[in-house]
């Protein structure tokens, strides 16, 4: 038997040696192959006379090609066979595919176990956990969407719900959630997570911005520290302490805006100054339009005001994320995941402010990850019950100590020494229980808003004049908004 | 039977390759020729629509991509040159027998070897606004303090050739090498003749080095302008194409539109456009290549 297929084997390679030694003949002596030949000429079917190459002008038939297609269908199938491989055997506990942003290692391995405790407490489910890089994070699962492959369960980034909740990826929350726990969320979760009056993602903790100061070299310059968000610096407060602090900083820059992060900060931390002066990144009514909000006179002057700290010199360029942590500057501009590094840094000097009020208000950005069910999910009751497991005071704090993120709830707040009342962060709480925190426009149009924004906040630190930058953002958002029909609820399928 | 087996044992033995390059270049490319005619975007529930050139009007009227287009232009006729001039001057330098050569050879080809993005953060740090940057630093120590410390990466008129230094800091080694390749793949004897005939150095240079270098310096010259026109990573990195669009690339302008505005068809038109404009100056080479080769 072996030897047999050892011989079948050696056949087309002995042949293949057979004729090239025949070639190497019709080379010198001109005799073509002696045995007569089927080809294809002009679609018939003949047979070559001895003497004549047919191989150089002909086709071979079309066997070749049958076993060609052949050879290809047997690839698929193979690949069809090892993917059905790969599925459980019925009859099993139903198992729900879980996708989450890969944070910091801390933060994975509290996730990690909170999977792990779900799962031990659960007989009829198991939760099956898989981490994707953050940076890629939106584009693997807008991917993943496109090909149909998005699992049951799925976090997401709060300004991106609208987004999938419009493509009809995700199923909402309003009927699934219990409402013991959605009355115990702080009102910025539910706002974030909300697409057209309907809740479709819940996050365990949320997010914040706020100035942190040097204490003592505010008190030095004899500048009185706001408490509440209802005292913030105004404008004029803020542009004359800026230039104070300037007079006794040794190369003139005394504020830290975080110029060094990528991407998305720039919407989610200078949005809210637009929004303090009356501005906004679109228009909040139906979302039409960014006309009149992103290029509105409280706009122009909110992003006038950072242009002109940034030319004269005011703003610390930041590359290596340390101007506050080193004492260059007195001010940051930064998020509550700060906290941990400049306590360490400052210790009782650190002061924590309200971002500057420019005439409307204190306002502060939101928002963070969020946990959504997919339409595919085969046991929505079953994903909600894992969302509601990570809503428990302890499995919140358990993250939001590892991350130091703003607890979700106020039963989770009230445990937790930095953020309930009284405790050094609490200033957070209050920005997003009392109405100072915006969320970015729940609207499906947001990463084109969020991009041109982005764009615009670049041209406008390399000097572009304000007003111009931002008429030609509302151009590039009005035209995405139009060529998506207003972004009008699609018909579910 | 032998003879059915050794005419189809051609075909199957190309199948794998062909498959591969059937499924990985040729429908990704019709598909984004395709594409470009058309309104879809990453994901949308709305249908997509034949919208015909549409996508290539919106491009070129749009001040990002026209910007785009001249700089790549501007990046290619600029460094293609002078990262050839210098690889060249490298190579000849290092076919030398100096002391250390091995140890040159491996310093001068290293920063190919980094991944683009890790030069890209490191040269964003040489790059550092203020004086304790290191660019600046170096102007203000050669220009006896005249140096007047600039923000390289943000400022309209320096930031791309602050780009063009980095590309040409990474790229220059790998054209060292194949050119290095090409001068030990010329005969010794050529250069013996050359020097009976009473040929100097520079007469050397010029009637056995350089004609014998050709093919070598032409595919050397076309892959850098390809590449040239593919600029992406470092924009991305350094600058995201600003101050202004000052630094924009047309990869960079494509990978914005599909991924961070979903507007995929838009994209697909930006890469359509560079695909013609790669395949125009490949063929003005070739053709200019041919040229030379007539004369000669």
């Amino acid at each position: 038997m072996q030897s047999g297929i050892a011989e079948r084997l050696g056949e087309p390679a002995a042949h293949y040696m057979l004729e090239i030694s025949l070639l190497q003949v019709n080379r010198k002596r001109r005799i073509v192959p002696h045995r007569p030949r089927r080809c294809l000429i002009d679609g018939l079917d003949v047979l070559k006379m001895e003497n004549e190459p047919c191989w150089l002008w002909t086709r071979p038939i079309r066997k070749t090609e049958i076993v060609l297609s052949n050879y290809v269908l047997a690839l698929l199938l193979a690949f069809v066979l090892l993917g059905c491989e790969q599925q459980q055997p019925p009859g099993a506990v139903p198992h729900l595919s879980v996708w989450a942003h890969a944070g910091q290692a801390a933060e994975r391995k509290v996730l990690e176990k909170q999977v792990q405790r779900f799962n031990v407490q659960q007989d009829d489910l198991r939760l099956d956990l898989t981490f994707i890089p953050e940076r890629t994070y939106n584009a693997q699962v807008q991917a993943a969407a496109i090909a149909g492959d998005l699992p049951d369960l799925l976090e997401l980034d709060g300004p991106y719900i609208a987004n999938y909740a419009w493509q009809g990826h995700l199923v909402t929350l309003d009927d699934l959630l219990s409402r013991a726990i959605r009355a115990d969320l702080l009102p910025s979760i539910v706002a974030q997570g909300t697409y057209r009056d309907r809740l479709y993602g819940v996050g365990a903790f949320d997010s914040g911005l706020a100035l942190y100061a040097r204490r003592d070299v505010l008190d030095q310059a004899e500048i009185r520290i706001p408490q509440h968000p209802r005292g913030a610096w105004t404008r004029d407060e803020f542009d004359a302490l800026l230039l104070s602090l300037r007079d006794s900083d040794e190369d003139g820059a005394v504020l830290d805006l975080k110029l060094n992060y990528p991407d998305e900060w720039f919407s989610y931390a200078f949005s809210p100054l637009i929004q303090s002066a009356g501005g906004d990144l679109v228009r909040r009514d139906d979302y039409q339009s960014a006309q009149g909000a992103l290029n509105s006179r409280g706009a122009v002057l909110a992003m006038t005001a950072l242009q002109g700290w940034m030319q004269q010199g005011l703003v610390d360029p930041n590359l290596d994320d340390a101007a506050f942590v080193s004492g260059r500057v007195a001010l940051s501009w930064a998020g509550h995941w700060d906290y941990p590094r400049y306590k360490d840094a400052l210790g009782d000097a650190l002061a924590l402010v309200p971002l500057p009020d420019f005439g409307k208000g204190t306002r502060t950005g939101q928002g963070s990850w969020v946990w959504s069910i997919t339409r595919k999910c085969s046991d929505p009751e079953g994903a909600v019950r894992f969302v509601e497991f990570l809503l428990q005071p302890a499995e919140i704090l358990a993250i939001t100590e590892t991350n130091g993120a703003v607890p979700a709830t106020r039963s989770a707040i009230a445990l937790s020494p930095a953020y309930r009342e009284g405790g050094p962060l609490h200033l957070f709480v209050t920005q997003l229980a009392e109405g100072y925190a915006v969320p970015r426009p729940q609207t499906p149009a947001y990463p084109v808003i969020s991009s041109a924004f982005r764009r615009a906040f670049a041209d406008i630190r390399s000097g572009a004049p304000v007003r111009q930058v931002l008429d030609d953002a509302v151009v590039l958002i009005d035209q995405d908004i139009r060529d998506n029909q207003g972004y009008a609820p699609v018909e579910d399928p | 039977v032998t003879d059915s087996i050794q005419r189809r044992s051609g075909p199957l033995f190309a199948a794998p390759a062909l498959l591969g390059l059937v499924v990985f270049v040729a429908v990704p490319f019709a598909l984004a020729v395709v594409l470009a005619f058309t309104n879809l975007r990453l994901g949308s529930p709305l249908p997509t629509e034949f919208v015909g050139a549409e996508q290539f009007r919106r491009i070129f009227a749009e001040p990002a991509f026209v910007r785009a287009l001249l700089n790549n232009t501007l990046f290619a006729l600029v460094v293609v040159p002078l990262q050839t001039l210098l690889a060249l001057a490298l190579a000849l330098l290092l076919h030398q027998r100096l002391k250390g050569r091995a140890f040159f050879r491996t310093l001068f080809f290293a920063p190919v070897v980094f991944p683009l993005s890790l030069v890209a953060v490191v040269w964003v740090l040489i790059y550092a606004p203020g004086p304790e940057g290191m660019m600046n630093g170096f102007l203000r120590a050669v220009t006896f303090g005249a140096w007047i410390p600039r923000d390289f990466l943000r400022d309209p008129v320096l930031a791309l050739p602050a780009i063009m230094l980095t590309s040409i800091w990474q790229g220059a080694g790998f054209q060292m090498v194949i050119l290095l390749a090409g001068l030990q793949g010329i005969p010794g004897e050529l250069y013996e003749a050359a020097a009976m005939d009473g040929a100097g150095r520079w007469g050397q240079f010029q009637h056995v080095t350089l004609p014998q270098l050709r093919n070598t310096l032409s595919f050397t010259v076309l892959v850098t302008s390809i590449l040239a026109f593919r600029l992406f990573d470092q924009v991305q990195i350094m600058t995201r194409g600003g101050p202004r669009n000052a630094t924009t690339t047309v990869m960079f302008e494509a990978v914005q539109a599909s991924f961070g505005r979903q507007q995929v068809a838009k994209g697909a038109a930006m890469t359509v456009v560079l695909f013609l404009v790669v395949l125009a100056i490949t063929g003005v080479q070739r053709w200019v290549a041919r040229q030379g080769r007539e004369v000669g």
